[in-house]
Order: structure tokens, then sequence, then C-alpha cells
């Protein structure tokens, strides 16, 4: 039909209608957007970078490359948007404060993993200068006491071990403690046995220096001060426990 | 086109762009889904599992476009301390969805392997994966789909986590296996 053969009253009631009509569909698809906008907002916002992968190989991939661009993933009028999906706003809403929470608490978890291991280092020389720092021989019998020079290398090592332990600490109890989420995994070992060893990082020192007086007034340790060692032991034992659980379960693999 | 046919086509443009004017011919709905990530490092494997993606799909005019998304923090490796590390590490709270579009012809293969090309939205980047090959089985009404998306973490600009100064490997490829079902 040609437009001539369109009287001029339809042509203008089918020019009205479709005015009038227009805004209030327009009107629709903005509501339309409106609500997923306010919904759920797109969670990557940025499209920082696009890069293109292939399962094949180059030359496949230049032909998938083309394949790609002529299928762009593109939305047409029918494609899903996120707001079909159902997600709550909590669940896809970008949280900055939290990122940066998250941030700070890896930070100080990464210092209190090098700090821990660097820790291992005096605790297990101090394990190992302990004999050297400890008075010989039975009661009643001749006793050898430790040299001085021994005695204050040791006391040093554990001074160390106990400075770097507690700052080792210092990060892992002050990291920022994410709400509402559920230990679950190693992480509850690590903390069951920094029980232990923290105890033990409290008393070896105490009862060192219990040790250290008694051996200056040139008595042989007695008392609970001779728990020293054993305590030590403990300690350390429970401290590698500690790190190893976090690495658990080992699997080697090449 | 005469000038005075300008108006007509205008409405008719108009009429039709409202989604309720032009119906998608089948949808399709997530009704199952478990996506899990692998880490690899000299001392550990590692799989990260989730169950909390949604889905759909609409066909029309013989394309289907399909939308999965999950949220990141849905990932359970069995370890919290390594789970929060894991969203750190992959900005998950500023972009808490990874989204994975993908469009296919309707006549594709109902079953055996389909090849997908993908576009995944995750920690802030885009990467498109072209040609992943993909299971299809039907199950009565199910149709269900298993493939895995051949991810690296400098597709998205990770930096790979490391455990005692050794990184993770750069691959960590997600396992997919999703089942659908036919809304109308």
């Amino acid at each position: 039909m040609k437009i001539t053969a369109i009287s001029p009253v339809v042509r203008g009631i089918a020019i009205w209608c479709g005015l009038a009509v227009a805004p209030l569909m327009l009107a629709a698809q903005s509501a339309d957007a409106a609500r997923e906008i306010a919904e759920l907002p797109s969670a990557p916002e940025p499209h920082l970078a696009i890069s293109t992968i292939s399962s094949g190989d180059s030359q496949e991939q230049d032909e998938k490359q083309q394949k790609t661009d002529s299928q762009s993933q593109p939305q047409n009028g029918s494609a899903p948007s996120l707001g079909d999906l159902g997600f709550t706003p909590e669940q896809a809403k970008p949280n900055a404060q939290l990122q940066a929470l998250l941030d700070k608490r890896t930070h100080m978890l990464k210092i209190h993993q090098r700090l821990g291991i660097i820790t291992v280092f005096p605790m297990a020389a101090a394990l190992i200068t302990g004999p050297m720092a400890k008075a010989k021989g039975r009661n009643g019998q001749t006793i050898t006491e430790p040299t001085q020079a021994n005695l204050d290398f040791h006391a040093a090592l554990g001074g160390a071990t106990t400075a770097l332990y507690f700052s080792t600490a210092y990060f892992a109890v002050f990291a920022p403690k994410v709400p509402g989420v559920q230990r679950r995994g190693a992480i509850r070992l690590h903390r069951a046995l920094a029980f232990v060893h923290g105890s033990g990082m409290i008393a070896t020192p105490v009862l060192g220096a219990m040790a250290f007086k008694q051996e200056q007034a040139g008595e042989k340790v007695h008392g609970i001060a001779s728990a020293h060692g054993t305590v030590a032991w403990a300690t350390t034992i429970a401290y590698g426990a500690a790190i190893v659980s976090v690495s658990w379960p080992i699997r080697i693999h090449h | 086109m005469s000038r005075r046919l300008a108006p007509l086509f205008l409405l008719l443009v108009l009429a039709c762009a409202p989604k309720a004017t032009c119906q998608a011919d089948t949808q399709w709905t997530l009704e199952q889904s478990t996506l899990s990530y692998h880490m690899s490092h000299p001392m550990h494997q590692v799989d990260g599992v989730s169950h909390g993606a949604k889905g759909k799909g609409t066909c029309y005019a013989g394309q289907c476009d399909f939308l999965i998304a999950a949220p990141v923090n849905s990932f359970d490796s069995g370890d919290s301390n390594r789970d929060l590390h894991m969203v750190q590490v992959t900005r998950g709270a500023q972009f808490p969805l990874v989204i994975v579009r993908t469009r296919i012809p309707e006549q594709a293969s109902p079953l055996g392997t389909i090849y997908a090309d993908l576009e995944v939205q995750f920690a802030g980047q885009t990467a498109k994966y072209s040609h992943v090959p993909f299971q299809v089985s039907t199950n009565g009404g199910e149709v269900k789909i298993t493939g895995t998306i051949p991810a690296t973490c400098s597709d998205f600009k990770i930096d790979p986590p490391s455990f005692l100064t050794i990184s993770i490997k750069n691959e960590i490829p997600v396992k997919v296996d999703t089942t659908w079902r036919a809304a109308n």
C-alpha cells in the first residue's frame, strides 16, 4: 500500500497514538532500568581490562577472536540481566570499607606469618644452647657451673625469642576481624595451639629468669625454675605444630 | 523510505522495545550448580566450591543468552582464613559477584559437546574465553552442562597468593557443573 493510500485522518490518528503511548513505554523502560540499577549495581563496575583467551592454538585463537567479536556477548532485548537472578542487594553491593578491612587484615597477617617464621630461628637456637647454660652434676657431687658467656648468650637468645614472639602475636591478635565469619578448618587448631605456646612463652622467660638468678647465686637450679627447660621444649613443640597446622594438609606437588 | 513512513516505524520500534512485548521463546533457570576453582602450590592442592550460583537463559530468534553469577564469598575451600584471603586478593568485597555470560545458538547439539564463547567478569576485570568445550546431557526435563573454564590469575590481574614465599600457580581452572530446567 502506498503512503498516499493512507487517509490523512488515519495517519493523524496513528501518529497521535504513537506519540501518546511512547512516553508511557519509555517510562516503563526507565522504571525497569531504575529498578535494576537500584536493586543490583552490577558488581564489577569498571571494565578495567578485557582479555581474550582461547582454549586452542594461536591460529584458532584468531578465528575464535573473530567469532567472539561477531557474537560479542551482548545483550539483546531478551538477554537476562543481573536483576533477573534474584541476588539480595547485600550480596551484590560493592563494599569498599570491607575491602579496606580485608586488605589491612591480610597485610597484618602476612607480617604475622613472616615474623612467626623468623622467630623459629632464635627459638631453636635457645633450645640448643639451653644445656650449655645449665649447671652439671648431681647434688653431693662436684657441680660444673656454666660459663658466664654461655649463660648470657642463652639469655640473649631467650630475650630475642620473647620479643619476636610477642611482636608476632600482636599482628595476629590485632588484625581486624571480619564480622559474621565462622572459623573453619586449620585455623581453629592454629588458634587452640596458640593458647598452649602463648602460656608457654609467658612461663618460659619467667622460669628462665628464676633459673638464671639461682645460677648466678652459685646454686643448682631447683624448685619450679627447674621446669624451665621442659616448658621451653613443650612451647617450641606447640609452636612448631601451630606453624604446621596452618599448612596442613601438605601435599608435595611438582 | 519515504519520510512519511518514519512516524509509523518509530511507533513500531517503540512498541517492540519493552521486554513485555518481545517475549523470549524459551527461558532456562539454573536449578543446581557446583562451581569449583582449583589452586595449586608446591605444598598444597586446594579446591574452593560454591553452590551459590544463580543463572538464567533466554532464547530468542535462534540465539540463547545465558547469564550465571555467583557471590565470590560463597566459595568454600574448607578453611575460613584461606577463603577470606581469597576474597581479599580477588577484590571480592569491591566486586562481589563473578559473572559469566555466554551466547550459543538455540540449535546447538542438545547432547554431547558444545563450544561456547564466555565473557567472565571477576575481580573488576573482564576476560573472554573462546571455544570452551562443555558436555551436555539430559535427564528428564533437566539439562546438565559441565565443563572447565581455563581461568588464570593474570587474566584478572590477581596477584597470585604465596605461601612460604612461593606463589601459587597462575592457572586456576574453574569446573562448572550446572543443571538447567526450561521455564516455559
